[in-house]
C-alpha cells in the first residue's frame, strides 16, 4: 500500500507538486490514510477550530459544532445543519438578464436568459464564490450532496461517531417553514 | 430443445443473486494459485482485441475507422459478459454485451442456431442499439465443437441511409426516417457475408462502398480475435481460459466496488443537467419539428453502505420529434463507459456495471421512449446521453475530493458537436461523412491543474481529431485554421482544457451541404457545471460564409480568415465580404444552400469545464494564457481578478493590482448578492407567473412532472406551486 508525504499532498492540492509524483500518486494504490490526512491539512487552513467531519468541497466543511452538524466555509461562516441544502443559507446573485449574463460571456458566447440563468452562490462573509449553477427557471438548487455521516464513520472508516443523526434531506422543512 | 447457453445466463443471473458475486465466484482461484499466469493472461487477450482494431480499422476504407479509429472489437464470455475490449470507442461495449444476450435471450440457439462462422449483427435501437450507423456485430467462437466465447465489433459507417445524409441524424423525425435496420440479424455464414446483405446495404445507403468496407473491417477484426483465441487456447488450455474469462469479469466488478468503497462515501447525490435543442425557423423535414426543445437530464445516485449504486433518473423531460432518444440499453452502455473512465479502469469489462441498480427511466422520457412513443427517432442518440453522462465526471469528481483523492478529480465534459459533408467531391465522387473534429476536444480541469488542449473525448479514449490532409482529401474542402479557441475551458480555479477552432474553405465542388450536428452540444444554454464556483463553458456557436470574396483575396495575396475572432467583433463579418454571413448561429443545422466553392465555415470545438472560485486561479497561469493568446485582458481582469502589463512584449502579473482587484471583486459580489430566501421569494412569483421561460423550457418541465410524479410534487414544494399546477398551461 502506497503511503504519500503530507507535503506532498498539500503540494498536490496547491497544485505545485511536480508532475513526475502527480503520476506517481495517480499510477500507485491508494493510501488508506489519505482521508485522515486530507482533513488534518484542511482542519490547519481554516479559520475555524471545530472538527472536520467531511469537506464536502474545497471551501465547505461539515463540522461538529456544539453536537450539532452544521456546514462551515473556511472562513468560519455557518450554513446551518448539512442536511439543509447550504444553498438556502448562501447569499446569491442571479444573473438572468442580458446585461448580467454579458458580465461573464460577450457577443456570441452569451447564453440565452429566457433558456438558462447562472446563479452564483457567495458565502456571506468572505465573498468566495462556492458554487454556480446554470440551470432554466423553476430547477430547484441542486443539493449536491448528502452524505449518510454515520453510515461512513461507523461502517466505511469503522470509528462511529459519538451521537447519530437521521439520515434524511431537511430542505423542504426549512421551506416549509418560509412558507408559513 | 434445450437452450444450454440461457440456461446458463440465468443460472448465472441467480448465483449473482444468492452470492453477490458474478457468476456465484467467492473465489477467484486462478488469480489466487497463479497470479503471474492470471496476469499474462489478460493481457494477451487484451493484446489480441488492439490487433483486431487495428486490423479491421486497415481493413476498413472509410476515413472514421481507417483514419479516426472509431469502432471496437471486444471478447465476450459464452454468455455474452464483455471479458475485455480494444481501444476505440469503448462507449460501446456495454451494448455489444446486451445484443450477445439478446441474442441468446431470444432463442437464437435453436432457431437459426449458432455454429462456427456465423455472423450476426444490430443496429436497430428498438432492440438495443444506439443508432442506426453503429453496426454491432457478434460472431460466436467455437472450440472442439463448443461455443466457448463470442467476438464483437461496433463500427461507425458514414451514412446508413437515413432521410438526410450522413450519420448524425438529429433532424430524423420518426424510427422510420433512422435509416436501414438490421434488426438482430444473422448477415452471413461461413465467414461470409450474405449476398443479399450487400445488395441491401448498395440499395439504401449513400456511400456503399464504405459501408462495405466498414463491414469486412468488423468480419477481418472479429475472424483475427477468434484465430489469436485459438492460439490461446491452445497455449493455456480451455479450462484456464474459461476460468480466467470469469473471473476478470468478477475482479473487474470487486475493483469498482473497493474503489467506491475507500475513495467516496456514502450518501445521496444530486445533479440537474439541461440542454437545447433549437430549431424553430430552421429548415426542417416535417411541419411538427418547427419548434424549439429543452431536455432535462437528471442525475440522482445513492451510493449504499454495501458501496453499490443506485441511480435514477426521475425528471427526464418527454420525447422530442427528432433524432434525440437513447433506449434505456444504450444509456446503460454509455453510463459504463463513463463509469469506466473514473472508476472500473483496471481491467475494462462488464464487471463494474454489476455493481450498479439502474432504475428503468421514466416510460415516454428521452431516456426510454418506445414504451410510450413506438416510433421515436433515435438518429443521433447518444446527443443527451453524452450530455447527462457528463455529469458523472463532477459527481465523482466531487466524492474523491471529499476523502482528499485530488489527483483523482475531473470537472464536467464539453460539448460535442458535429460536422459532416455531403455532396461530390474533389474526384467526381459522391461522398458523405463526419469529420473527427470534435473527437479532441478539451479535456476536464482536475482538482490539481487544467486540463489538457485538444487531448480528450467524452465517448472514447481514441482522441483524435485525424490529420487535416487527410480530410482533404476525402471531402472537398482546405483548412484555413485549425487554432486553439481562447476561453474555451470555462472560467475557474483550474480551467478546462481548451478546444480548438477548424476553419475550412470550400473548395473543387459544384455545391456542398455542411450538416453542424448536434451530438451532444449546446447552443442556447451553457451546461449546469458550475462546479466549485466556476463559470461553464460558452455555447456552441458556429459560423459561415457563402459566395464570399476569398477567391479575391487569395489572388490579391490578402490577409484570410484563420479562426474565429472576438465574440463581439466575429471573424466571418469583419474579415471576408459574402452573399450569407451567419456570423453567430444557433446549432444544430443544415445549411439552406448548397455551399459553393470560396465558401467559409468557422467550427468551434469545446473545451471541457473548469473548477474552483475564478478569483483562486494562479495570477502566473493567467499571464500564461494571456501570452499564448489562450484568453483575454477581459477575462483576466474581470473574472480571475489578475492585472497584468506588458512592459516587454510579454503580460507580467502585477500583484499588488492584483490583490487590489481580487478584493474589490469580493467587495462586489457581497454588494450585489441577497440572502437566498430574499431571492426565493421573489422567484416562486416568477417561476409561478413563468416568467422569462421560453416555451421550450415550459414544454419540457411539463412533461417532466407529468412522467414523474415525485419529481413534480418535491418540485412544487419548492416553489410552493399549487398541487394541480403545470408549466405551460
Amino acid at each position: 500500500m502506497a503511503e504519500f508525504d503530507k507535503a506532498d499532498i498539500e503540494k498536490l492540492m496547491d497544485g505545485v507538486l511536480p508532475w513526475p509524483a502527480t503520476q506517481d500518486m495517480l499510477k500507485s494504490s491508494k493510501d488508506e490514510d489519505r482521508f485522515d490526512k486530507y482533513v488534518e491539512i484542511m482542519q490547519s487552513r481554516v479559520q475555524f477550530k471545530e472538527t472536520i467531519l467531511l469537506p464536502l468541497t474545497p471551501q465547505l466543511f461539515i463540522v461538529s459544532e456544539s453536537n450539532q452538524r452544521v456546514v462551515k466555509c473556511g472562513c468560519g461562516h455557518s450554513f446551518g445543519d448539512y442536511r439543509v441544502n447550504w444553498k438556502l443559507s448562501s447569499l446569491i446573485h442571479v444573473r438572468d438578464d442580458e446585461a448580467s449574463m454579458s458580465e461573464v460571456y460577450k457577443g456570441r458566447e452569451m447564453p440565452d436568459p429566457a433558456w438558462v440563468q447562472l446563479r452564483e452562490y457567495i458565502c456571506p462573509n468572505c465573498g468566495a464564490q462556492l458554487e454556480v449553477e446554470a440551470v432554466p427557471r423553476g430547477c430547484p438548487p441542486d443539493f449536491e450532496f448528502l452524505p449518510d455521516l454515520d453510515t461512513f464513520y461507523s461502517e466505511w472508516l469503522g470509528r462511529p461517531l459519538p451521537d447519530t443523526v437521521e439520515f434524511a434531506d431537511k430542505t423542504l422543512d426549512r421551506i416549509a417553514e418560509w412558507s408559513e | 430443445m434445450a437452450h444450454p447457453l440461457l440456461d446458463e445466463m440465468k443460472a448465472q443471473e441467480e448465483a449473482f443473486k444468492q452470492t453477490g458475486h458474478l457468476f456465484g465466484l467467492e473465489r477467484l482461484a486462478r488469480k489466487e494459485s497463479d497470479p503471474g499466469t492470471y496476469e499474462a493472461v489478460w493481457h494477451i487477450l487484451s493484446n489480441l482485441c488492439n490487433a483486431a482494431w487495428a486490423t479491421g480499422c486497415k481493413v476498413s476504407s472509410s476515413p472514421i475507422a481507417a483514419e479516426g479509429g472509431d469502432a471496437l472489437w471486444g471478447l465476450h464470455t459464452s454468455t455474452g459478459e464483455a471479458i475485455c475490449i480494444s481501444r476505440g470507442i469503448s462507449a460501446h461495449a456495454g451494448l455489444l454485451s446486451d445484443m450477445i444476450k439478446n441474442f441468446i435471450g431470444l432463442g437464437y440457439e435453436e432457431y437459426p442456431g449458432f455454429k462456427q462462422g456465423d455472423i450476426f449483427e444490430n443496429n436497430d435501437p428498438h432492440y438495443g442499439g444506439i443508432h442506426s450507423p453503429d453496426f454491432d456485430m457478434c460472431m460466436p467462437l467455437f472450440y472442439g465443437g463448443k461455443l466457448i466465447a463470442w467476438a464483437s465489433c461496433v463500427s461507425h459507417v458514414s451514412d446508413a441511409g437515413s432521410v438526410t445524409p450522413g450519420s448524425i441524424g438529429f433532424l430524423n423525425p420518426d424510427c422510420y426516417s433512422d435509416g436501414l435496420p438490421i434488426s438482430m440479424e444473422r448477415v452471413g455464414e461461413h465467414d461470409r457475408f450474405y449476398p443479399w446483405y450487400e445488395m441491401r446495404i448498395r440499395s439504401r445507403t449513400r456511400t456503399p462502398d464504405f459501408v462495405m468496407g466498414d463491414a469486412r473491417g468488423r468480419l477481418a477484426g472479429c475472424i483475427t480475435i477468434r484465430e489469436r483465441l485459438e492460439e490461446v487456447i491452445e497455449k493455456y488450455g480451455l479450462d484456464l481460459f474459461l476460468d480466467v474469462g470469469r473471473e476478470y469479469v468478477e475482479d473487474s466488478r470487486r475493483y469498482a466496488v473497493g474503489r467506491v468503497k475507500t475513495q467516496t462515501v456514502p450518501g445521496r447525490i444530486r445533479k440537474s443537467q439541461f440542454k437545447d435543442l433549437a430549431m424553430k425557423g430552421k429548415r426542417v423535414l416535417l411541419a411538427k419539428q418547427d419548434i424549439d426543445c429543452a431536455f432535462n437530464l437528471p442525475m440522482e445516485l445513492t451510493i449504499n453502505a454495501d458501496a453499490s449504486v443506485d441511480l435514477s433518473l426521475q425528471g427526464a423531460s418527454g420525447t422530442v420529434p427528432f433524432g434525440e432518444n437513447i433506449s434505456p440499453t444504450a444509456l446503460k452502455s454509455g453510463l459504463m463507459m463513463g463509469y469506466s473512465h473514473i472508476v472500473g479502469f483496471d481491467m475494462f469489462n462488464s464487471g463494474p456495471i454489476a455493481a450498479w441498480n439502474i432504475e428503468m427511466p421514466p416510460a415516454g422520457s428521452w431516456a426510454n421512449p418506445f414504451e410510450v412513443d413506438y416510433q421515436a427517432a433515435s438518429g443521433v442518440a447518444w446527443a443527451p446521453a453524452v450530455t447527462w453522462v457528463s455529469n458523472l465526471y463532477e459527481v465523482f469528481g466531487r466524492l474523491f475530493q471529499m476523502r482528499g483523492f485530488v489527483e483523482e478529480m475531473a470537472a464536467g465534459s464539453g460539448t460535442i458537436m458535429t460536422a459532416e459533408f455531403s455532396g461530390i467531391n474533389q474526384t467526381g465522387m459522391y461522398l458523405t461523412g463526419l469529420t473527427l473534429e470534435q473527437a479532441s476536444q478539451g479535456s476536464p480541469a482536475r482538482g490539481y491543474s487544467d486540463g489538457e488542449n485538444s487531448a480528450w473525448c467524452i465517448y472514447t479514449p481514441e482522441a483524435d481529431f485525424g490529420n487535416a490532409e487527410i480530410s482533404e482529401l476525402y471531402y472537398p474542402i482546405l483548412f484555413l485554421g485549425r487554432n486553439v479557441a481562447p476561453n474555451s475551458g470555462g472560467y475557474g480555479q483550474f480551467r478546462g482544457g481548451l478546444g480548438h477552432t477548424a476553419v475550412w474553405m470550400v473548395h473543387n465542388t459544384p455545391g456542398l451541404e455542411y450538416q453542424c450536428g448536434d451530438a451532444g452540444m449546446r447552443s442556447k444554454m451553457v451546461a449546469n457545471h458550475g462546479m466549485y464556483g466556476a463559470y461553464p463553458v460558452v455555447p456552441d456557436r458556429p459560423a459561415y460564409g457563402h459566395k464570399t470574396n476569398v477567391k479575391e483575396l487569395i489572388d490579391s495575396q490578402s490577409p484570410l480568415i484563420h479562426g474565429r475572432g472576438d465574440p463581439e467583433s466575429p471573424a466571418v463579418a469583419s474579415l471576408i465580404e459574402a452573399d450569407i454571413v451567419e456570423d453567430n448561429a444557433v446549432a444544430p443545422f443544415v445549411t439552406p444552400e448548397p455551399l459553393v466553392d470560396y465558401d467559409v465555415i468557422v467550427h468551434p470545438i469545446a473545451g471541457a469545464q473548469a473548477m474552483g472560485d475564478p478569483i483562486l486561479r494562479d495570477p502566473a497561469s493567467v499571464a500564461r494564457d494571456l501570452n499564448e493568446g489562450w484568453t483575454t485582458t477581459r477575462v483576466a481582469t474581470e473574472l480571475h481578478g489578475v492585472v497584468a502589463d506588458k512592459p516587454n512584449g510579454a503580460f507580467v502579473v502585477d500583484e499588488e493590482a492584483t490583490q487590489a482587484q481580487r478584493e474589490s471583486i469580493r467587495k462586489a459580489r457581497l454588494a450585489r448578492a441577497i440572502p437566498f430566501k430574499e431571492w426565493w421569494q421573489s422567484e416562486c412569483e416568477k417561476v409561478a407567473a413563468q416568467e422569462n421561460m421560453d416555451p421550450a423550457i415550459q414544454t419540457m418541465w411539463a412533461s417532466s412532472m407529468a412522467l414523474s410524479p415525485k419529481y413534480a410534487e418535491e418540485l412544487r414544494a419548492f416553489w410552493g406551486l399549487p398541487e394541480d399546477f403545470t408549466f405551460g398551461a
